[in-house]
Formats: C-alpha cells, sequence, structure tokens
C-alpha cells in the first residue's frame, strides 16, 4: 500500500519535472546536431504540438498519461520515433547487468577487506587496506572509468573502448558470446565496483568491529565453538544487517553512477539512452526512463525489506513478547 | 591437602588492561580453591575485579596480560592456546554470563543458542541435538518450544533461564554464576536461585558465584570471598563472614546491603575505589574506618585470623576496642545482697553500635559504669584497645573512651558555663591552648545542634532545659573525639527530630571514623534502627547476645521473646 502510494507521487513528479524543463522538443527535433535553428514553420509547429497532445491542458494531458500507463503505454518517443517501452526495454537489461554485477562484486570484496581489516583491527593489514581504500573511495566513477578506459583499452588494447557486445560478431557457442559480454562489461563493471569499494570497506570494517565487541560474541568464545563458526554465523551474520540496507538503499545512487560509467565507455544501457533524450528534450523518452529507475529502485527496497526480515528475526516480530 | 584434589586452583591471578593509559590492574595477585560440587561466592563492589576473575578463569581477557596460575584437573589454562582452551570451554567449565539483551546473538534462535556447543564438542546429529536442547529447557524451567523464538522475544527472567540451560548444555563441572539476579523482580529472583540451586544438587558441579546481591550469596555458597580493587580482603565460609565480618569492607557491603538489617539504615561505604595503577599499601586505607597513617606504606598480606577465615588487613581486621570478661558486682544494702552484674562478658568493635537492652533494673547502667573504670568492677577484667582499664587512662585522651550518664543535671554542674562544661575535658588533659579548646568545644555544641552565640556560651548551666542539659552532657563527652561512647539512655529527654539528628551524627562518625557505641537503652524501636549488635540483658546476666537481624528477626531465649513482643506490641 505504502509502495502503490509512493509510486503515484512519484508518477507525478515524473510527468510535471520535464514540462517544467526550459526548451523546446521541436528545436531538437528539426535541428541538426549542433545547431539551433528552427526549421519548422509555425503551422507544422502547432501540427505536431496538436499530434503530441502538447497542446491541450495540463490536466488532461496528465489524465490521458495516466490511464496510458496503466495500460502499459508509456508514449512514443519524439526522437527516436518508437514507443518508449520499446527503446526501454533494449537498453534496460545492460544497465541492470552492470549495476548488479558492480553491486554483487563490491559488496562481497567491501565485506571481505572490511572483516579482515576489522579482525585485524589497529595491526598492519587494518592500516594497509584502510589507507588503500579511502584513497579509491575518494575518485569518482567516472574519472576512474576514463583512467581506465585511456590505460587497460585505448593504451593497452586489452578491452574493446566501447559498446556491449562486438557489432555484427557470428558466435560459434553461447560461452563465446557470453565471454564477448563480459569482455566489453569488464571495465565499465570495474569502474563501478572500485568506485563503490571504499565505501562498502568502511561500513563493514565498522559493521564488523562493533560486532566483534559485543557480548554475545563472547559468549560465542565462552562456548568453546569452531573459529569458524564464530567469524561466519556468529560475527558476520549481524554484521551483514547494515550492509545489506546500504547495498539496497544504494541502488539509486548507483544508476546515477551507472549513467557517468556507461557514458564514459559508450556503454548501450539507460544512462546512455537517457543523456540523449534529455539533450534533446524527448519528454516521453525521459520520463519513461525516469519511471522505470524510480520503480526499479522501489522494488530494491521492497526486496530489501524482505530480505532484512528474513536476516532478522527482530524486525519482522514488533509483536513479541518484551518483558522486564 | 593435596593440590590434584582441587578442581579448580588459582594462583596468585594477576590480571591487567593495558589498552588504558595507566594499565589498571584488575585483578591482583588473587588465590583461590574450589573442589568438585563446592561453591564459592564472590563478592564486592561493581568495578572490584569479580566479572574479570570470570573471564580470566574462562580464558577470555582478549585486551589483557593474565599472570599467574589457573590449574584445571592439574592443568594449567594461562597461555594455553586458543585451540586447546577450546576443548576446555563449556565441556569443562561454562559461564551464566550477566544478563542482558546483547549477551545472546539476537539473529540466532535459542534452540540453536544452546544446542550448538554439542555440535562442537560432541559432534551429535541435528535430531540428538534437538532433543536434547528440549531437555535442557526443561530443566531450566522453560517450555521447549521457547527454542524456535529468538533472543528479543524473551522477557529477562525467561533469557537469564535460557543462560542456564545453555551453560548446562556441556555437563560442566565448573560452572561460573555472573550476577545472575541482577534486573530480575523479586519472584523470578527468587526462582532462578532455587534453580541454581535445585540444579547444582542434581547436577553436581562446581560453582563460582559472582554477585553483589548478599542474600544469593548466603543462599547459594558455602564459602566466600570478598574482593576489592582486585584483591581478596576476606575469605572465609559463607554464613560465619556475612554473620560477623572481619573486614572492614566486607562490613560496609553488609551494612549495605537491605535484605540483612532490614530496620536500619542503609550506609554506603564512603569515598570511592582508587582508579587503576597499583596501590602500594593497602587498597582500602583511603576508605576505611579505621585506617592509619601506616596501612599505606606496605600491602597487608591474606592471613588466617581465626578458623577458616583470612582477611588482609594491617591491624588483623575490625579492631576490638572494648573486650569485659566476667565482670561482677554486688552491691550490699543494709542486710541484703544484690548481685547487680552476675558474670558479663562482652565486645565492642571499631565502627559497632552495640545495643544493650533490657528493662529497668536489670543491671545495665551499672554495668556501663564498670566498663567506663566509673565503678569498680566486683570481679573480671574490661580491656580497651587490648589494654586493661584500670583507673581513669581510658578516659583522659583524645580518641578514647566516653561515658554519658542517664542524668544530665548531675553530669553537668549548674554552676558552670556552657562553654566551660564542653571544655572541661580537654582542659583536664590540657590539650592545645585555650582557644583551641575553645575552638572544639564550639565544634562539638555545632554537632549537638545547641546555639553557639556567645550569649548562650556563658550562660550558667542551670539556666538550661533538660534537653538541652542532656544535649550538653553529649558535647562534653564528643570534644575528646572518642572512638568508644558508651551512652546511658543519653537521647531520653530528646525531642524526635533532635535525637534522629544527633543518632544521625553519631552513626555518620560510626561510618565514617569507626566510632563505636555502646548504646544503653529501653527503646528497642530505636535498638533496632541502630544497633549492629545486640546484647540483651536480664537480672544481671546477658542472656542472648548477636548480631540485631537475627535476635530481632529470631530472639531464641524466651525474656527477649517476651520483651520484644512488649515492645512491638504497638506495631502490630
Amino acid at each position: 500500500m505504502e509502495y502503490l502510494f509512493t509510486i503515484w507521487i512519484l508518477v507525478t513528479l515524473n510527468f510535471l519535472l520535464p514540462r517544467a524543463m526550459p526548451g523546446d522538443p521541436f528545436l531538437y527535433m528539426s535541428a541538426d546536431e549542433g545547431q539551433e535553428v528552427a526549421r519548422f514553420s509555425e503551422e507544422q509547429r502547432q501540427y505536431y504540438l496538436e499530434y503530441y497532445g502538447l497542446d491541450r491542458p495540463v490536466a488532461g494531458q496528465y489524465l490521458s498519461y495516466m490511464s496510458d500507463l496503466l495500460r502499459g503505454n508509456l508514449g512514443y518517443s519524439l526522437y527516436y520515433n518508437e514507443p518508449v517501452s520499446t527503446i526501454i526495454l533494449r537498453r534496460l537489461p545492460w544497465t541492470t547487468f552492470l549495476v548488479i554485477a558492480a553491486v554483487l562484486l563490491s559488496t562481497v570484496f567491501g565485506t571481505i577487506l572490511g572483516s579482515i581489516s576489522a579482525w585485524y583491527r589497529e595491526k598492519w593489514p587494518d592500516k594497509f587496506l584502510f589507507f588503500c581504500l579511502i584513497l579509491l573511495s575518494e575518485v569518482p566513477a567516472f574519472l576512474l572509468g576514463l583512467v581506465l578506459l585511456f590505460t587497460f583499452a585505448a593504451g593497452l588494447g586489452l578491452f574493446p573502448l566501447s559498446g556491449a557486445i562486438t557489432h555484427f560478431a557470428n558466435y560459434s557457442s553461447w560461452w563465446e558470446r557470453l565471454f564477448d559480454i563480459l569482455h566489453h562489461a569488464f571495465l565499465p563493471v570495474m569502474a563501478l565496483t572500485i568506485a563503490r569499494l571504499g565505501g562498502m570497506y568502511l561500513l563493514s570494517r565498522n559493521s564488523m568491529t562493533t560486532v566483534l565487541e559485543k557480548d554475545y560474541l563472547r559468549t560465542a568464545w565462552a562456548k568453546g565453538l569452531p573459529k569458524k563458526r564464530i567469524i561466519f554465523r556468529h560475527a558476520l551474520r549481524n554484521a551483514m544487517l547494515p550492509i545489506v540496507t546500504r547495498v539496497f538503499l544504494s541502488l539509486g545512487s548507483l544508476v546515477g553512477g551507472a549513467i557517468l560509467v556507461e557514458n564514459v565507455f559508450a556503454y548501450p544501457g539507460l544512462g546512455h539512452l537517457m543523456r540523449e533524450a534529455v539533450m534533446v528534450h524527448d519528454y516521453p523518452l525521459v520520463q519513461g526512463i525516469f519511471l522505470v529507475v524510480t520503480i526499479c529502485v522501489l522494488l530494491a527496497n521492497f526486496l530489501a525489506d524482505l530480505v532484512y526480515k528474513k536476516l532478522d528475526p527482530r524486525i519482522s516480530d514488533y509483536s513479541g513478547i518484551h518483558g522486564g | 591437602m593435596t593440590a590434584d584434589q582441587y578442581l579448580l586452583e588459582i594462583k596468585n591471578l594477576s590480571i591487567t588492561y593495558h589498552a588504558v593509559h595507566p594499565p589498571v590492574k584488575a585483578v591482583d595477585g588473587v588465590s583461590l580453591q574450589l573442589r568438585k560440587g563446592e561453591s564459592l561466592g564472590i563478592i564486592g563492589e561493581s568495578g572490584c575485579g569479580k566479572s574479570t576473575l570470570a573471564l580470566g578463569i574462562m580464558g577470555l581477557i582478549k585486551q589483557g596480560i593474565v599472570e599467574g596460575e589457573i590449574i584445571y584437573k592439574g592443568q594449567n589454562l594461562v597461555g594455553l592456546p586458543e585451540k586447546r582452551l577450546r576443548n576446555y570451554r563449556w565441556k569443562d567449565m561454562a559461564m551464566v554470563f550477566q544478563n542482558s539483551l546483547e549477551v545472546l546473538n539476537p539473529v540466532l534462535s535459542i534452540g540453536e543458542q544452546i544446542g550448538e556447543p554439542l555440535r562442537a564438542h560432541y559432534n551429535l546429529s541435528p535430531m540428538e541435538i534437538d532433543q536434547k536442547v528440549v531437555k535442557l529447557l526443561e530443566m531450566a524451567g522453560l517450555e521447549p518450544e521457547w527454542r524456535h523464538y529468538y533472543p528479543h522475544q524473551l522477557s529477562g527472567g525467561m533469557r537469564q533461564r535460557v543462560l542456564l540451560a545453555m551453560a548446562l548444555s556441556c555437563d560442566p563441572e565448573l560452572l561460573i554464576v555472573d550476577e545472575p539476579t541482577t534486573s530480575l523482580d523479586p519472584a523470578s529472583k527468587n526462582e532462578v536461585l532455587q534453580l541454581l540451586q535445585k540444579l547444582q544438587k542434581k547436577l553436581g558441579f562446581a560453582m563460582i558465584l559472582i554477585s553483589h546481591d548478599l542474600g544469593a550469596v548466603k543462599k547459594l555458597t558455602s564459602r566466600v570471598m570478598t574482593l576489592y580493587c582486585g584483591r581478596v580482603v576476606e575469605s572465609g565460609i559463607t554464613s560465619e563472614v556475612l554473620k560477623n565480618p572481619m573486614h572492614c569492607y566486607t562490613r560496609g557491603l553488609l551494612n549495605s546491603s537491605p535484605n540483612f538489617f532490614r530496620y536500619k539504615d542503609l550506609w554506603g561505604i564512603g569515598g570511592e575505589p582508587p582508579l587503576g595503577g597499583s596501590i602500594e599499601g593497602c587498597a582500602f586505607y583511603p576508605r576505611c574506618c579505621q585506617g592509619e597513617e601506616s596501612c599505606s606504606q606496605t600491602r597487608p598480606p591474606l592471613r588466617y585470623v581465626a578458623l577458616e577465615r583470612m582477611v588482609a588487613c594491617h591491624k588483623g581486621g575490625i579492631e576490638t576496642f572494648l573486650r569485659a570478661e566476667g565482670i561482677r558486682k554486688k552491691y550490699i544494702l543494709k542486710d541484703r545482697e544484690i548481685e547487680a552484674v552476675k558474670g558479663v562478658s562482652l565486645e565492642i568493635k571499631s565502627g559497632e553500635v552495640v545495643a544493650l537492652v533490657g528493662e529497668s533494673g536489670s543491671g545495665k547502667s551499672t554495668l556501663a559504669h564498670i566498663l567506663a573504670g566509673v565503678l569498680p568492677a566486683g570481679a573480671g577484667q574490661v580491656f580497651f584497645k587490648n589494654k586493661k582499664v584500670e583507673g581513669r587512662w581510658a578516659t583522659k585522651m583524645l580518641g578514647g573512651m566516653q561515658i554519658i550518664f542517664q542524668d544530665p543535671f548531675s553530669a553537668t554542674s549548674h554552676r558552670m558555663k556552657v562553654l566551660e562544661v564542653v571544655r572541661e575535658p580537654l582542659d583536664i588533659i590540657k590539650w592545645g591552648s585555650k582557644e583551641e579548646r575553645e575552638a572544639e568545644a564550639i565544634k562539638a555544641l555545632q554537632k549537638v545542634q545547641l546555639p553557639v552565640s556567645p550569649e548562650f556560651l556563658n550562660r550558667y548551666c542551670y539556666a538550661l532545659s533538660g534537653g538541652q542539659r542532656q544535649r550538653l552532657a553529649i558535647a562534653r563527652a564528643l570534644v575528646t573525639k572518642p572512638k568508644l561512647l558508651i551512652a546511658d539512655e543519653v537521647t531520653s529527654m530528646l525531642d524526635p527530630s533532635t535525637q534522629a539528628n544527633l543518632l544521625r551524627e553519631l552513626k555518620g562518625l560510626q561510618n565514617r571514623h569507626g566510632f563505636a557505641m555502646l548504646y544503653i537503652t529501653h527503646d528497642l524501636h530505636l535498638a533496632r534502627k541502630i544497633a549492629d549488635k545486640v546484647y540483651v540483658m536480664y537480672r544481671g546476666e546477658i542472656v542472648e547476645a548477636g548480631v540485631s537481624f537475627e535476635i530481632f528477626e529470631n530472639p531464641e531465649h524466651v525474656y527477649t521473646k517476651r520483651l520484644l513482643r512488649e515492645a512491638f506490641r504497638d506495631l502490630v
């Protein structure tokens, strides 16, 4: 219920925001790249406005926008002349792939490194890791992307410069295709992962340090349990709670990071598409992208709630017996 | 007794936390022995090192240095690698941790937490573990269903039972129980204590009970140890120590415990424990009521002062101020011979208020006069600080003995001025200059709430009221700062408020400076309120003597019973 309400608010904002932006889509439709000279006559402009329904009062536009949405119709791109949903569906998997890969990698490595640091707190492994990762975490994702692009792709030629897949290639098997995809995705994913690693590391180091000091960990040691069980079942299990929250909550900002990185690597994801759509004031497309991204983030939050309830019995149970 | 008969023997154990500056020696040279099935209580204020000692035995000190020996079944555990220590934990020695929400893992079910040591140590199958967990929960008085729940769903009392069930999962031979009753309501507290008692009887484990709840310690342990600043200051048989503590610190703990002296006021131990660092002399010296300069020089060793009783004190424990042996006194009236006191022995220790109760004519006043050396005894001897009382030496000194007589009119000369009366004892011993003596006299007057205006100081005693005369007599006694005051019905003429204030003043002196008092009264309400020890006198004999909480709770002698019944009738 809460989620539905949130979605409604977001959709409405999504409708209003592009209309509040300065500029005129038809200016871009009719202009050559780099030029801003209108070639449409006033009659043609009027015709298009009417054709796209942009001359109707805002309330009317809003109603039809909403009813279209309910039918899954995201409108028609002004620039690409294709249904928005088709364009987005084509691009969405690439971004999803980037983001999920980066989240997984940064979380796994961040947690491992953070736990190592916490375990050897104030000793040399901790000091070394802390120094390196603080340094890394200060570099923004797109800059990191540029550096990676110049050294590994342009300089060393180890990775392709752009795109998500080799165009017009014929693959002899599915794994060859997979390899090509991974090959293309490697640098963008690395850029995103490394940019996020510092934050994850600090969080897990902190979380793990706190947990290691807890009374229940002392209890676990006292029980003479094997070290492995103490670390994984008792410590990590608790240390994961804030990490999981952070992962899901940061998905939104990660999409932001993905937009920049995709542009650096000319990776055909939603981010790349969004930049193009914004540049040409393609309202329906921009709205469509926003909508899909927000729904994805909300979905992630919803998922976070579910996972959190599984991980922490205290959350799912407000009706527990609380005694003095 | 050879060493291998002990289940656990600790020799000169010290634990220093070095992560803080200066390093804190939380446990300082503690030695103890524990036989199979025996139970030992460890008492002391918070921060005295009780919990550190427990963690030290379990080998759980993370940021500290452990020195000394912890010998469990002949094997020294200190310095053993974690891997080998792991085999002892829970299987041989387990611990019931102090109850808190965080002591159990919040994300694991109760059942898993109780059962996991079984898997770790005995490699049981999940089925077997579950069966054992059910048994353990039942044993701890919880329904087996609770194993599927999580710690936050339990009440404090249930959590305590879970902790107990968890500790007993591997049938340990030694159970360390840390504050099992804190934060529990009285009902669950009693239940948990009974459960511990029952389980110990049934399973036969040895137990170290760490608690500041002396009631729990009294109930569950046979021997007790008082810890102060990480050092053992007293050890002995629990019932004896709690009845008759021989170290000022243990006595202070008792005086702070409402469950022992029900009617007495609570008096905490003044001052605060020293902060960390190693202390040269006696650690308790700054707070001790009988401390002397010399106490701060060297550290007192723990020595036997009585059978099964060890005390670490330069003075051999709480000092005895007054000891009377076989006091007899006959009065001859015309042809009749009245035996007023028939062979009375008594003892007054430093910092004690001893009430001498009995009806009028039982010989109380006569005894008081003999004790103070005012009347010669027919037979028997009186010692003040182990020196025989002869003549007036004990009353003629600062910090000696003073007596306040029952009748203030004959005790203070009506022809003298107020200031002179109070100053007189100092004049007699020629203490200081006249000005100093007057200053002391004025202080003494303030203590008894008499005015100190020049007009009042120069008033003649005959112009004072009965209550004022009585207070004046008390001021006169206090001016020499006596260590022992024999007060014969001194507050009988005071109004309740003045009486309360005066008694609180005297109690304060008692707790701070080890001032002792023999309080002779027939007002049992008052005696019950202030006395530590009670002597009941009847027809010239002491018919019952003991700790006040025992006498007032469970009088044994017929006369005492009658006396108490009469006295407290108006209450019931």
